[in-house]
């Protein structure tokens, strides 16, 4: 096989995974399922933030 | 009405509530077939690079930490998805384009914010140029000062509205936090939750000066009170106040309206060291008449037996582009005529969005749309097409484009008009007319034969007509469901809840069956 051949399958193959698993994570919502994940403790740092309360 | 049936299979997906569970997110995302998954997918990618270019400067880091509702935007996907639910081909498309420039519009917003921010990236030279405005206010007044150099600063819709797109409960915490410090719980959560930001210190603070108006209620004469004593008392940042009036129709009160926008105008000036200027503004007044003639041409599609651009999207785009840009950002000229397209294209090809449709609603009253799929839902789950929602009934007057001296003058009429006429405020002010008759003519131009009629329970403006809404609407048959409701404050009507109460009237009044029954009843009242 020559070089430039083995360039393009590298390519094809690095393209198709990161495809495949962007797309996994876009069909089954882990992007969602993870950030939905961080959000309690997100919550917690802001509860114990210091705030100057004023009306 | 005649029931009209979808002679094409949907593809992908026929049943949509295998997609819900009882928790903050779906269980995944919904099978459109491939071409559609896979348009849904390079949407996804391209929100995922949006967000990934904003994480990506130190300082939005920074502001993330720094402020609680940024939290909601851990959501963006998630809301994107309830704005999709059963949709294909065009549709599927207008509802991206149109909502990702929103999203990308507001991504923007949040990064001025923190640009200017003294506490995040306190760029004083940046902060000295930009006005603050209302959430809720019509921005033609910044029309004549070029959008780089007077930046117009809407910090209330990222902090208070856009975040209640993403998350039900984004105001929950700062709707206890102003009940703490007395307010009562029984005003419109929309101006309550942004006094209880203000009141947490939970603002960007950045601005020459600011411009409040007496936006649509008397909720937000509450709110803004509570804003303009910290902004100007606590942070030294001028705040102007602009008064409407509110017999907008009346011809009596348009010198006084026209005076109040030189007098914003002014203000704007001595405080930045900027000068109004004629060339900018009417290059803005072609845009918001572009933007009038393509939301008209849009409204008569759907008028028409094949609608195409429906929904909670179609209001908030007309939102952005019309009240918070106001012909400022030229972007909007093209996603507007893409948008037309896809629509023209989708009523040549009798486009549908359901199965079937049985019913043509018109959306009324003071909406909760944006923080639940309500809409997108009464399509996929019981037939019924949303043509229009009172939000989005807003001016349709062409505005003078040509810079002469007689057009100089008449701008400030038209700004005041604008103003006038912007979202809420056209019709919950004003009078019977704006408010009843022009409903009805509205279900008569758009062949409506429901009315889906939101009964805010916090909001008085149009509670004195319920009685009139329903013996009017009797005399002319249509089907009017009233649908409760306390806007962003889900713990006091669930979204189950505002949905069985059309579910309720489609079984016991009219007999029906759901086309979906897998989405009559959600289990989604914890979810974002």
């Amino acid at each position: 096989m020559s070089k430039v051949l083995k360039i393009l399958l590298k390519i094809f193959l690095c393209v198709f995974g990161l495809f495949a698993v962007t797309f996994l994570i876009y069909f089954f919502n882990l992007d969602m399922k993870a950030t939905s994940m961080i959000e309690p403790f997100l919550i917690k740092h802001y509860d114990n933030m210091e705030r100057k309360y004023y009306l | 009405m005649e029931v009209i049936k979808n002679p094409v299979k949907r593809a992908g997906e026929q049943t949509l509530g295998q997609l819900y569970n009882t928790g903050k997110v779906r269980k995944r995302r919904e099978w459109r077939g491939i071409k559609d998954t896979f348009y849904d997918y390079t949407r996804w990618l391209y929100l995922v690079s949006v967000l990934a270019r904003f994480i990506a400067v130190p300082r939005n880091i920074k502001g993330f930490f720094r402020y609680r509702w940024m939290a909601n935007y851990l959501g963006v996907m998630h809301g994107m998805d309830k704005f999709t639910i059963g949709l294909r081909d065009e549709a599927l498309r207008i509802t991206h384009i149109s909502m990702n420039y929103v999203i990308a519009d507001v991504t923007q917003a949040i990064a001025n914010c923190f640009r200017g921010d003294r506490r995040v990236g306190n760029d004083v030279e940046y902060s000295k140029r930009c006005v603050l405005t209302d959430e809720n206010s019509m921005t033609c007044f910044m029309m004549g000062f070029d959008k780089d150099e007077t930046p117009a600063i809407l910090r209330e819709v990222p902090t208070m509205f856009a975040a209640n797109i993403f998350n039900q409960n984004s105001t929950t915490h700062y709707l206890d936090v102003a009940q703490q410090y007395g307010i009562a719980g029984d005003v419109c959560p929309m101006p309550e939750a942004e006094a209880g930001i203000s009141i947490e210190d939970d603002f960007c603070v950045l601005g020459a000066c600011a411009v409040q108006n007496n936006t649509t209620c008397d909720g937000s004469l509450m709110g803004n009170g509570i804003i303009a004593k910290r902004l100007e008392r606590e942070y030294g940042i001028p705040t102007f106040q602009l008064g409407t009036p509110l017999r907008h129709t009346e011809d009596d009160v348009q010198d006084y309206a026209a005076q109040e926008i030189k007098n914003a105008i002014a203000f704007i000036e001595e405080h930045t060291g900027h000068k109004w200027n004629w060339d900018t503004y009417f290059k803005c007044a072609k845009r918001v008449n572009d933007a009038t003639r393509k939301r008209i041409a849009q409204l008569e599609i759907n008028s028409s037996p094949y609608p195409q651009f429906v929904g909670a999207c179609f209001s908030l785009y007309n939102d952005t582009n019309y009240m918070g840009n106001c012909g400022r950002n030229e972007g909007f000229v093209k996603k507007d005529e893409k948008l037309l397209k896809l629509a023209e294209k989708g009523y040549k090809n009798k486009r549908m969005l359901a199965p079937e449709y049985r019913h043509r609603a018109i959306i009324w009253g003071v909406q909760p749309q944006y923080t639940i799929d309500m809409l997108y839902w009464l399509i996929q789950c019981w037939g019924i097409v949303p043509l229009a929602d009172m939000l989005s009934l807003v001016n349709t007057k062409m505005i003078a484009e040509e810079d002469t001296p007689e057009n100089r003058e008449q701008a400030y009429y038209d700004m005041a008009m604008l103003n006038e006429e912007m979202i809420m405020r056209n019709h919950t002010h004003g009078g019977y007319k704006v408010l009843v008759d022009e409903l009805w003519e509205t279900c008569e131009k758009m062949h409506a034969d429901m009315v889906i009629m939101w009964e805010h329970m916090s909001c008085k403006a149009l509670t004195g007509m319920h009685g009139q809404f329903e013996e009017q609407a009797r005399e002319r048959g249509l089907h009017l469901i009233w649908v409760g409701h306390d806007l962003c404050d889900p713990r006091v009507y669930t979204r189950e809840a505002i949905r069985n109460q059309v579910n309720l009237y489609m079984r016991a009044v009219l007999r029906e069956e759901p086309l979906d029954p897998s989405i009559e009843h959600l289990p989604d009242d914890n979810a974002w």
